[in-house]
């Protein structure tokens, strides 16, 4: 049985244990190539005007592999963490994909809490149905698959650059390159070092989360504002830049609340859409980067003892 | 202390008697309006949700009039309405003006105790015992509930009425009165009149009329100001409308749903198309379309602000229902740009339409 998994969204996060875990019970796996212009194309057709980037994307990684394949994953993540949220849109991905794309295979459209191991074993149960009746080979395979996720690291830390930044944003417009523009290669071009939130551990996070009046329900507001407003009060980098999806209604709350704990640290916000041309967001890091070397050179002209 | 809270459709009325009752001094912020969306986008990001932006607008116009306490109204489920308080407190604050918050929360959150103690800075100062202010909440949610209903009562009756303009004019006639009312037991009186003269308005049972269901994201549904008064347009064509989405029904589902026994019928309806809550009120918007259809209304209207999550999800569903069923859906997308003409003639193109439909259905016959 052939089984198609689209390239998108949290696709960069849990790609391991997806992966494994389906190959392990017996299924063929196709993924859908690395986004490209044909991808961009197909998803802008067929996805409902008003929807973000990252999700027209992944309707196009869907509409470009449906017809290999025997079913489909599009998976709807509910929930990542005990009281906290994800995004609308993942929760509803199915039924938008079903909706717009015409001549859909089988899915697998069950939903994923990830927030404990037997929640997401009953989603593994479920899931795995559609391809073997073996439970045991269920179980031992959901295993495999958890230990190969957790041992698998992901995230980026660049080592011996002398400006730093933060890179902060969904894991899609951080890990996907053709829409980023190759941020990252880019960056540490110019000499630039990055650090994201993975390398960040939950304690120090929390700190800042802490502050807040309100607990965060989004994990991703309490993953990303507890990592950029640590690194900039500890001044652990010399600058932010958020890549942020335009019409993301959860990043326009957490960037503003991330500027309004940062007070005038360096702090870039890249949107992105179909519509950003490579030129403009060229100028907009160069120009950025620039700032932050001035800023360096201005600190060490300050003689540390009076 | 002088108390505000924001706009949405008729609650300042259930609100103004809640203080009067309590003899808590507040302000109601002027109407929601251009100047109040002006000045609350002003102070808002650029791509937060339109409620959002006229909440500020409310808050910074009620406080210009000597307010100082704000009610804030927090999280109903994982949307950026949960994130509003937050950022609004800290925009505010950064603004520059000065003012205390009571966040009122949802219980499962924040705890009953919490949510009492909360309620109990608000009502300190009131000389009232503790019966009588239990009194006038139950005043204030009965007023809440009448306004409600006569507003459906008008919304429905306006496609049958013998002289045109009746139901609006009793509605918006009940509104200017019911404000000046001085206490809870006054207005509850009013309303009650105003009920009864709706349910005796000259009618033709005769007459069918065009019925279109007002679906979508509840701020913008039920906040005239924001999707341009299309009930009272609607009105103004005779076209009978219903809208499931109020405060009292909001009220009462938020009630319900730790026993689980919340909207049953949206469930049941919405669940060949969307089987799951997302967030927002998505769900309900999918289950009142498909009500619709099987109570036999013409069309629907979903409305919704720009760059919201989940009816941004509910919108991609639509058209699959509209095929299925042959039923007339269209979706209006609402922020600070929206033109009045613009919105008029969609408005009208549909109306057209659906009236087409329903004359070839006839000839048909
Ligand atoms: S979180 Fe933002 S970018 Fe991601 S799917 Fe939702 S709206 Fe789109
Ligand atoms: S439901 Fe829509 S309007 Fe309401 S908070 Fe969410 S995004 Fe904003």
């Amino acid at each position: 049985m052939k089984i198609g998994i689209p390239k998108g969204l949290l696709y960069y996060k849990y790609h391991v244990f997806l992966e494994t875990y389906f190959k392990e019970i017996g299924a063929e796996i196709v993924v859908s190539p690395d986004t490209n212009k044909e991808i961009l194309d197909l998803g802008v057709k067929y996805c409902v005007d008003e929807a973000c980037l990252p999700i027209k994307i992944f309707h196009g990684h869907v509409a470009k592999i449906k017809d290999e394949v025997d079913i489909i994953l599009i998976p709807r993540v509910m929930q990542l963490k005990e009281k906290e949220y994800i995004c609308p849109k993942f929760c509803g991905l199915p039924e938008m994909v079903f909706n717009s794309i015409p001549n859909m295979p089988k899915a697998i459209t069950n939903p994923i809490y990830a927030n404990n191991n037997t929640k997401l074993y009953k989603w593994a149960i479920d899931a795995g149905k559609y391809i073997t009746d073996d439970i045991n080979l269920i179980f031992n395979s959901f295993n495999r698959a958890l230990i190969k996720q957790s041992a698998h690291k992901t995230g980026i830390r660049n080592e011996n650059f002398e400006i730093n930044i933060a890179l902060s944003g969904h894991p899609y417009n951080i890990y996907e390159n053709f829409t980023n523009m190759n941020i990252v290669e880019k960056l540490n071009k110019s000499g630039v070092g990055v650090i994201t939130e993975e390398y960040l551990s939950d304690d120090l996070k929390n700190i800042n989360v802490k502050k807040l009046y309100k607990k965060p329900f989004w994990t991703f507001l309490r993953e990303n504002y507890g990592f950029t407003t640590y690194e900039a009060l500890e001044k652990k980098v010399d600058g932010i830049i958020y890549l942020s999806s335009f019409a993301c209604g959860i990043d326009s709350v957490v960037t503003e609340l991330i500027k309004d704990e940062i007070g005038d640290f360096p702090f870039l916000i890249l949107k992105i859409d179909e519509q950003t041309g490579e030129a403009g967001l060229d100028t907009r890091i160069e120009a950025f980067v620039d700032m932050l070397e001035r800023r360096q050179e201005n600190e060490s002209d300050i003689p540390s003892h009076g | 202390m002088k108390v505000t809270f924001p706009h949405m459709g008729n609650i300042y009325l259930a609100a103004k008697a809640l203080f009067d009752g309590l003899e808590v001094e507040y302000v109601i912020p002027p109407y929601n309006s251009k100047s109040a969306l002006e000045i609350g986008s002003l102070h808002s990001p650029e791509e937060m949700c339109l409620p959002f932006k006229l909440m500020m607008g409310n808050y910074i116009q009620a406080l210009n009039q000597g307010a100082d306490t704000i009610i804030i109204v927090g999280s109903c489920g994982p949307c950026r309405f949960g994130e509003y308080a937050e950022l609004q407190m800290k925009l505010l604050n950064k603004a520059g003006f000065h003012a205390d918050f009571i966040a009122i929360d949802a219980p499962s959150d924040i705890g009953i105790k919490e949510l009492f103690r909360r309620l109990n800075i608000l009502t300190k100062n009131s000389s009232k015992n503790k019966f009588e202010k239990i009194q006038v909440l139950y005043d204030a949610i009965k007023i809440m509930n009448l306004i409600d209903e006569i507003e459906e009562l008008a919304h429905k009756y306006t496609g049958y009425e013998r002289n045109k303009g009746t139901c609006k004019t009793i509605l918006n006639n009940c509104k200017a009165e019911a404000i000046k009312c001085n206490n809870p037991k006054e207005m509850i009186q009013l309303l009650k009149s105003y009920k009864a003269k709706l349910n005796h308005i000259a009618i033709d049972i005769n007459k069918d009329p065009l019925k279109i269901a007002i679906i979508g994201e509840i701020y913008t549904v039920i906040e005239p100001f924001t999707n341009l008064y299309i009930e009272e347009k609607l009105m103004d064509y005779e076209v009978s409308t219903k809208r499931s989405l109020s405060p009292s029904w909001w009220v009462k589902n938020t009630a319900l749903v730790p026993l689980k026994i919340n909207s049953l019928d949206i469930r049941k309806a919405s669940k060949r198309y969307l089987p799951l809550y997302i967030g927002g009120h998505a769900r309900e918007c999918i289950g009142e379309a498909v009500m619709a259809l099987e109570d036999g209304f013409d069309g629907a209207i979903q409305i919704f602000p720009m760059g919201c999550m989940p009816e941004i999800v509910s919108k991609s569903i639509l058209p699959t229902i509209s095929k299925d069923h042959d039923f007339p859906i269209m979706s209006l997308v609402v922020d600070e740009m929206t033109s009045e003409a613009g919105f008029v003639t969609r408005i009208e193109a549909f109306v057209d339409l659906i009236e087409r439909r329903r004359e070839n259905e006839l000839s048909r016959h």
